[in-house]
């Protein structure tokens, strides 16, 4: 997989700082499974983390912390229930989210070819997956916020160029675009927005309401 | 500020005697450095004494249960430390599900073998990160730091510092090229 396209390191550091909302982490944790480059750089952002935590001003542990502590060792760890993951095209962060197959997900109807399923959203920021086939794609919009796009799938273009399987795309409020799915396999993104999308138009706006785009 | 590397040696060493050994000492010695850190890090971060000392003490029961794990290769004990910590505030005060990448990950690709010429040596690299972070430009070092202890996402540091969303994304680019370049892997 080449991939051209990452999320800038201002993603990537939220995510290893612990500060992104969980559909922000979806995205990069989906991403780093398939990118060697910002795996590292995601482990040279935690190093930086621990190294401020060595100069972080300590605070003193309460009296019987380490006693407390102590007494607990020999406690059995808790069982992690986490199912091992399944092997499907469905990258493993996304797997609690939608199963493990693309093809049985709940997929939405919103337009000829298009479909989307929404994922999560914490305090204005959503993450969804978006399928369209060959030719589809959404109506041109802008956004508040910024907006990005990791293929998953299949693979898709705009103005600004071709996006293939790994890619992340990010856009800008002053971009106006329209995402259109290429030839071939289906297109499945993962998008994530910090602010509603904004739709050049009447008829994509109402359709944007309803379906929450 | 403390010896950094010297101590970061001695850090990595304790973590392993646990994993080894279960060396209760070593355990101690490690809870006295790090707990007050941890806890430290975690009310900069906004939570309250009783959470902070909780979690701080959840962190060195799970440093103690997954020292066997620990790989000094991968990271330093403070680096690995933080990630525990880091994790275990995600899941206890944002009660949200923590997207992780998975090596078990069909989809993952498995990184190469490093060469060992390439290897990163943590605890030299940690001294080395000490003295960027030290020497970062003001403006960076204060981005940097907001992203550390803060729970923000950029959007909102940039609000907060009243600049443009591209100016605080520079610098954080900026600053990251000089620490990669200190860890020795180029700009």
């Amino acid at each position: 997989m080449t991939i051209t396209h990452h999320p800038g390191d201002e993603l990537l550091l939220a995510y290893a700082h612990g500060a992104s909302s969980e559909p922000v982490a979806l995205l990069v944790a989906t991403h780093l499974s398939v990118c060697e480059l910002c795996r590292r750089n995601v482990r040279d952002m935690e190093a930086m983390g621990g190294a401020m935590l060595s100069s972080v001003e300590p605070v003193a542990m309460s009296e019987h912390a380490l006693r407390a502590v102590l007494s607990r060792l020999e406690e059995k760890a808790p069982e992690s229930n986490t199912p091992s993951p399944a092997h499907s095209d469905v990258p493993v962060a996304l797997q609690p989210y939608i199963g493990d197959e693309f093809a049985k997900a709940r997929w939405i109807a919103v337009a000829p070819g298009l479909a989307h399923i929404p994922l999560i959203a914490r305090d204005g920021v959503r993450a969804r997956l978006i399928r369209a086939k060959p030719g589809a794609g959404v109506s041109v919009h802008t956004h508040r916020g910024e907006e990005w796009t990791m293929v998953l799938t299949g693979s898709y273009h705009d103005a600004t160029g071709r996006y293939l399987p790994g890619d992340v795309q990010t856009t800008t409020p002053d971009v106006f675009h329209r995402p259109i799915a290429n030839e071939g396999p289906i297109c499945i993104n993962l998008a994530v927005t910090d602010a509603p999308l904004i739709f050049k138009g009447l008829l994509p706006a109402v359709i944007g309401r309803i379906f929450g785009f | 500020m403390e010896r950094p590397l010297a101590d970061a040696t001695r850090l990595n060493a304790l973590v392993l005697m646990v994993g080894r050994t279960r060396d209760a000492g070593a355990f101690k010695e490690l809870f006295d450095h790090f707990g007050p850190r941890v806890k430290g890090y975690l009310m900069r971060l906004g939570c309250s004494p009783a959470i902070a000392e909780d979690l701080a003490q959840e962190a060195m029961l799970t440093v103690w249960r997954k020292a066997a794990l620990f790989d000094s290769e991968k990271a330093s004990a403070s680096t690995w430390i933080f990630t525990i910590a880091r994790n275990l505030r995600i899941d206890a005060v944002r009660k949200e599900r923590r997207p992780e990448l998975d090596a078990n990950d069909p989809t993952f690709q498995i990184e190469p073998e490093r060469p060992a010429d390439e290897r990163v040596d943590w605890v030299q690299a940690e001294g080395r990160l000490h003295q960027a972070l030290a020497h970062l430009p003001r403006e960076q070092a204060l981005i940097i730091e907001l992203s550390f202890l803060g729970d923000k996402p950029h959007s909102a540091i940039a609000e907060e510092l009243g600049l443009p969303l591209g100016t605080v994304k520079s610098r954080i680019r900026l600053a990251m090229a000089r620490l990669r370049s200190a860890l020795g892997e180029g700009a």
